[in-house]
Parts: structure tokens; sequence; C-alpha cells
């Protein structure tokens, strides 16, 4: 276990006010929530703000983190101090909704995990629940798949300790799913309290990023590259798709920035999406004499002006 | 411990199959009703429905209510600034989405 320096995470001095380090997190968490940044690695950053934030907010918490903290470095490697009693288990707040199931080792060791037992709430309430968010990639929500996911749960042992129960769950992910979307699964959340029901389990799914296809809802768009000839006289290409490989056929004078549109090729449901080719052309280099030849041909045999609405070309 | 489940768990779609009724988006999202109706009133969250007893949230509810929570937990943004930051929020995304359907190679 790597050990963490939640100061760095903010950039900031150990000195720092409780003033600035709120500062700092509201700035840097406009910046990195997922829901708010492009920044690819916005996801981990985030999470990674989450949780320095909830350590350096509390008092308690940042005193203690401040004891065993001044001895070790950012990444070096974490053994809490023996004799290390992480009784924050007991006194914290819950988790709060959003909040995903997997804060880092680290902080488990220093602090435990402060979801259960902490409310002592009605003998028989129902469990809470729980939030987590699983990528899939794009063919998953052609297709549907199973997914096999590691939910870690605290509880209260005999002794009145938080202990993690580790758990794996196969979900199934239903075809059509879109990102964004959640799976609510039931009774899947926190057990109940004495006779009180589970939790439900949310699941939010996020899309791997693909090289080639991109997603808004259910449609999907790809870039489809032409030769010039290819646009001008009219073809018929292969065309990935996201289900394996079609014939298209790209209409004789095509321009760059048409969209052609494979109805029902998108994500399936009711009305299953469509998948977009969106044409661009590209440029042949002309690198040897015939490839040269070849364009003085074309601009002998054209009566063409790129520029129409420009002044300043010759006539 | 591990157990493993024999057969996988389904699940339903939030944003296509439920409508959840107000103690279920508060369970969900670890909130008081007072919260979420303040949102309500605010216009933060759409619902179907006249009272709060009867209240249905549909589509991106969920996903609004927990950034909603985020909104006004960790910027401490209050219910008219939420409602705000949530259209506009909206109002990006689908101008990305746009830019995303038109750019060729």
């Amino acid at each position: 276990m790597k050990f963490k320096d939640y100061y760095e995470t903010f950039g900031l001095p150990r000195t720092a006010s409780q003033d600035e380090i709120k500062r700092a997190y509201r700035k840097l968490a406009r910046k990195y929530h997922p829901d708010v940044s492009k920044d690819p690695h916005a996801e981990s950053r985030f999470k990674a703000l989450g949780e320095a934030y909830a350590v350096l907010k509390d008092p308690e918490k940042r005193a203690a983190y401040d004891q065993v903290g001044s001895q070790w470095k950012s990444g070096q490697d974490f053994q809490p101090p023996p004799g290390w009693g992480s009784d924050f288990g007991h006194s914290g707040r819950g988790t709060d909704a959003g909040e995903d199931l997997d804060q880092s080792d680290f902080f488990e060791a220093l602090f435990g995990r402060q979801a259960r037992g902490t409310r002592q709430p009605n003998e028989h309430a129902r469990g809470e629940d729980q939030h987590t968010k699983v990528m899939i990639d794009l063919i998953d929500a052609y297709r549907g798949a199973q997914r096999s996911i590691s939910l870690r749960t605290p509880m209260l042992d005999a002794q009145g300790h938080v202990v993690m129960r580790e758990r794996r769950l196969d979900v199934s992910i239903p075809k059509g799913i879109r990102a964004g979307q959640h799976l609510r699964l039931a009774g899947q959340g926190q057990p109940g309290y004495g006779k009180g029901s589970a939790g439900d389990l949310f699941l939010e799914i996020g899309f791997n990023p693909h090289p080639q296809f991109r997603v808004d809802g259910r449609d999907v768009f790809l870039d489809l590259p032409l030769a010039p000839w290819e646009a001008a006289l009219g073809c018929s290409i292969p065309v990935p798709t996201p289900e394996g490989t079609l014939q298209l056929t790209i209409p004789a004078g095509s321009a760059a920035g048409r969209q052609l549109r494979m109805k029902g090729k998108g994500i399936p449901g009711d009305p299953s999406g469509d998948l977009y080719a969106l044409l661009g052309i590209v440029l042949p280099p002309a690198g040897s004499e015939n490839e040269k030849a070849a364009y003085r041909a074309m601009a002998k045999a054209f009566d063409f002006n790129a520029r129409p609405l420009m002044r300043g070309d010759p006539p | 411990m591990s157990n493993a489940s024999p057969q996988p768990v389904c699940g339903a779609i939030v944003e296509e199959e439920l409508q959840l009724t107000l103690v279920e988006l508060c369970q969900a999202c670890h909130v008081s009703e007072q919260v979420v109706i303040t949102w309500v009133i605010e216009g933060a969250l759409e619902v179907v429905g006249d009272v709060p007893q009867d209240w249905r949230f549909t589509g991106p509810s969920l996903r609004r209510a927990k950034l909603a929570l985020w909104l006004t937990r960790d910027l401490e943004i209050n219910p008219p600034g939420v409602a705000l930051a949530l259209d506009l929020l909206d109002d990006i995304a689908a101008l990305q989405a746009q830019l995303q359907r038109s750019a060729a190679c």
C-alpha cells in the first residue's frame, strides 16, 4: 500500500487553513467533476480529490492523518503504525450518494469505512442504497453482456469493529443500455438492520472510449475518409459497424461533411438508434512524377474554381 | 470472503423502466425529503404528479439529483443556483453532442 499525500492532491502545504483546503477542493472539484470535465482522467482525479477532502475537511481526521503523515512521503510503501485503531468507522456520517464503493486501501487502513453501523438507525431499518460505476464496451450495449463486479461492503463484526466484506456480483447488462443510464439492482445494496430489507444497488453505466465510434444517446458516429474519386464518382465500400462490416454505397458527388445514415444500426432499442458515417475527403499526396501528372491532367480537365466567392484570383 | 451468485442479477434501467417515488429518490441519494422538495420547487428536478406523495421522478432525475447533491454539499450552491447550473450543464452537453455529430475526419 502506498502512502497518499492528501495535501499534495490539493497542492497545499501542511500548514494550510481549513478555509484554504475548502477553496482548493472546490476549485479542483469544479474542474474535475466527471459531469463537468472533459478531461480523460477526470473520474480518477475527482475520486482522489473526494478522498483527500473527506480527510482534510474533518479536523479530527486531519489531526490523525497529520500525526501519521509527517513521517511519510507520497508513494512510499505504507503500513499503519502499530496500535493504530481505526475507530473512525464508528463516528462517520454515512456514505454519500454518488460516492463510489472503492475508497483506496490507504484510506481504509487509516479510517476504516464510514458507512456502516454509524447512524444507530431504527432497529429494523432498511439498508442504505449503494452506487457504483461500471464501464462497458459499446458492443455490450448492442448485444447485452455480463459483468462481474466486486463490492466491498462495510459490516460490523461481533465486537463492533468495522470489517470489509467482499462480495462478487454477476450482473446482466441489458441490450440497449446507454452511457449515463443507471441500473437498479433491487436488494443488492447494504443489508438491512435487524429485520429491515436490504437497500438497492445503483450501477451507473459508462462506455469505454472507442477508437472508431462516437456515441450520442442511441446514435453512433463514424468518420469515413474517402479518396476524391470515390466521393466524386460514387462507390461501394466496406464500412465497420460495432456489429461487423457492412457494404455501404457512397453516392456520386458526395461532399465532405455529408452524413450517410444507416437506419437502425445504432444502439438497439425502441426505436433503435442510427449509425452515421461522416464523410471526409482525403487528398492523396502528389509525390511521384506520375501522381503530379495526374493532378496536372485534372487541372486541365476541369473548369473549376475552388474559391468562387473570393476576389483577387486570376479570372 | 467471496461468494459468487450462480445466476447473473438483472436490474431495471432507471431512466426507462422505473418511475422513482420521492422516498426512493431520497434513499438513492441519501438526502431528506425536504431537500428534494426544495429542488423540485426551484425547478432543479422535474416531477410527474401533484403532491409529493404522488410524485414520480422519471428519465434523468436520478442523475440530476446526484449532481444537485454534489453542487449543494460540496460547492454550497443554493437551490436556485443548483437549478441554473444543471440547466447550463444540460445545454453544454447538448452543444457538445451537436459538435460531435458534425465532427468529420
